[in-house]
């Protein structure tokens, strides 16, 4: 991984923790705010409120440049392995064989970015943009004036790329529940992440787990293997 | 540049995208010409009652005074600037020029109930003594066939000139066979269709005849669907919520007279004026909120200090009416006001979406899954637990087998 990409993991793993803690607050504000300032003093909703739209626009941002890096990379580009070739197809379940068979069998290249990985990493930022849809038609309701503070094009903008998601889930409460379900779907996606970087690292004796910090893994030399 | 970002709007986005309040003094100026107009025209048509307006509310005790307090806050609430109150005021007058016939289909009358309980002008004078309400089965006093013989003559004497006001939704399951009016057995669905051909526009008043309502909520054994489903190529108004505010009747009503048009809709088709905001964005609670101070259980020290209602189920922040700001029965209060809070009535499929009286993460929702009751978050918390067990299976397994493969190599 290049810094670059390096970077935008972090950012997106911070991101994600802060976004789950103030959305889970502000679907259900979970803790108490009985401290005995005024109500113009605390502004505990509006802190959350705060942490969770900065979170997403960090995370939108980043987003944008995943979407780019995964199309135009100068080093990898992610989409080379996801068209349904045949050779990503047999590469995307021999790699799901070896997870399968507890590493018993491992009959593909692991020195880059598998098929199997990247179609599991596409998943996760398909989920995050539909989070982003709909967490911004959520957001733009309280801009029914079309005005915001950095213009009117930002509401625009908003509701071009979003009002069909109120036709897709039924009215906004549908796309409430959308967002709020697919956190747990994302949440599932980090532990399987987490968990399979593990494995590998373990497994495969490559040091997978250090790719997201320094940005290298060991890979085993076949040839000197079989001598 | 402006033009072809209109276009694009047109094609993705709801019409919903934007409240104008303030759209220039041109337009306004134009706006008043065409409005001086149709009173002017309205004027010079014979009265369809013969009574006059200023007449009937000195009668009742309201005097001039209240009466103009009224007018300026009704053309407020539609949006308009001052100027127009004087114009208002001669619509209000003119209001017997209009014909209106409501039909009542699958509710509840609640609507109607709403509708007597108008701000001042007291609606019962608007309604009986100045408003054409040239049928309604629940106020009139003709009954049975007379009643029917009323209607055909109303259609037929103001074909293409009555606002047509449908309260309740439409049943269509078993071939409509769960609402029929009259000896001839007309379904609910005939009926609407023959007494929209012939309206000027079709207003559905109250959140049955808008989306469906609470005749539509899950399993909707009658097949029950809003007027806006069914009546294509003529404009329809919805002004949902249940019930309905009177302000938006008499709002939309005199919009008409005012104007001859209907008022700017959302993609919802319900009048921007009334339902351009949520309820939370003007909410007296609102600073609550900002500063997370929630009713935790009724009769808590917030609830006694009017704090928040969201986590006692309040769905104000999903919720578009304007309730917060004009209220109910003259004014008087409103949910949130009394201190219990919103249930998104105005909405489409509220009564499966909103109306449990709890907040989101306590609600009993169809999870996605479909079928079983489970609230997302039980959803979501059965999915994070599979997962784990799953990821433990496969880590243990792993240990086991990754074990023997090591010895199979040493082997």
């Amino acid at each position: 991984m290049t810094p670059i990409m390096r970077t935008i993991h972090w950012m997106n793993a911070i991101c994600m923790v802060v976004a789950v803690a103030t959305g889970l607050y502000i679907g259900y504000p979970y803790y108490q705010t009985l401290i005995a300032d005024p109500a113009v003093d605390k502004y505990v909703m509006a802190w959350n409120r705060w942490g969770h739209f900065i979170a997403a626009i960090i995370f939108d941002v980043t987003a944008i440049l995943i979407g780019y890096l995964y199309l135009f990379s100068n080093f990898e580009k992610p989409y080379k392995k996801i068209l349904p070739t045949k050779k990503n197809f047999i590469e995307f379940c021999e790699v799901f064989f070896n997870l399968m068979t507890f590493n018993r069998r491992k009959k593909f290249d692991s020195s880059h970015s598998d098929s199997y990985n990247i179609m599991f990493f596409t998943l996760f930022h398909i989920l995050l943009v539909f989070m982003l849809l709909t967490g911004l038609q959520l957001y733009v309701h309280g801009l029914g004036s079309g005005h915001s503070s950095i213009g009117a094009w930002w509401p625009w903008i908003l509701h071009l790329s979003t009002d069909w998601t109120l036709s897709v889930f039924g009215g906004n409460m549908g796309v409430r529940i959308a967002h709020h379900t697919t956190m747990y779907l994302l949440i599932m996606w980090v532990m399987c992440h987490i968990y399979y970087q593990i494995w590998r690292t373990i497994f495969w004796q490559e040091g997978d787990i250090a790719i997201v910090f320094s940005g290298y893994k060991f890979a085993k030399n076949k040839k000197t293997e079989d001598k | 540049m402006v033009d072809s970002q209109d276009m694009v709007k047109k094609v993705f986005t709801q019409k919903s995208a934007r409240i104008d309040t303030n759209k220039g003094e041109e337009y306004y100026n134009c706006l008043f010409e065409n409005a001086k107009q149709r009173i002017s025209m309205l004027q010079k048509q014979p009265a369809l009652k013969d009574i006059d307006m200023i007449d009937v509310i000195e009668s009742e005790g309201i005097n001039r005074r209240d009466f103009m307090k009224w007018v300026s806050a009704t053309t407020a609430t539609l949006m308009l600037p001052p100027m127009f109150e004087p114009l208002v005021a001669q619509a209000t007058e003119l209001m017997n020029r209009v014909p209106v016939v409501w039909i009542e289909l699958q509710d509840c009358a609640g609507n109607s109930e709403a509708l007597l309980r108008s701000s001042a002008p007291t609606v019962d004078d608007l309604l009986f003594d100045v408003l054409s309400l040239e049928f309604h089965e629940t106020l009139q006093a003709a009954a049975g066939h007379d009643a029917d013989r009323q209607l055909e003559e109303a259609v037929e004497h103001f074909k293409g000139k009555y606002l047509l006001f449908v309260e309740g939704a439409i049943p269509m399951a078993n071939d409509g066979k769960y609402g029929t009016i009259g000896a001839s057995g007309e379904t609910f669905h005939e009926h609407l269709m023959r007494m929209s051909k012939d309206a000027a526009a079709v207003v559905a008043v109250g959140t049955c005849a808008t989306f469906g309502g609470i005749p539509a909520a899950a399993p909707n054994p009658t097949g029950a669907v809003g007027v806006m489903d069914l009546v294509k190529g003529k404009p329809v108004v919805n002004i949902p919520a249940c019930p309905a505010n009177p302000a938006n009747m008499v709002g939309v009503i005199l919009h008409f007279v005012l104007t001859g048009q209907i008022p700017e809709l959302d993609s919802l088709l319900r009048p921007k004026f009334a339902f351009g905001y949520r309820i939370h964005d003007n909410c007296e609670r609102r600073a609550h909120f900002d500063a997370g101070e929630f009713v935790e259980e009724w009769g808590d020290i917030g609830a006694q200090n009017n704090w928040c209602l969201y986590k006692v189920g309040c769905k104000g922040p999903m919720t578009f009416n304007n309730c917060s700001i004009i209220r109910y029965n003259e004014g008087t209060n409103w949910p949130v006001g009394v201190g219990r809070g919103c249930i998104g009535c105005s909405e489409p499929d509220f009564w499966d979406k909103y109306a449990y009286e709890r907040p989101m993460a306590n609600a009993n929702i169809k999870a996605p899954t479909g079928g079983v009751e489970k609230t997302v978050d039980e959803f979501g918390l059965g999915l994070l637990t599979a997962t784990t067990i799953g990821i433990g299976l496969h880590a243990v397994a792993s240990a086991i087998a990754g074990k023997k493969s090591e010895q199979n190599e040493e082997e």
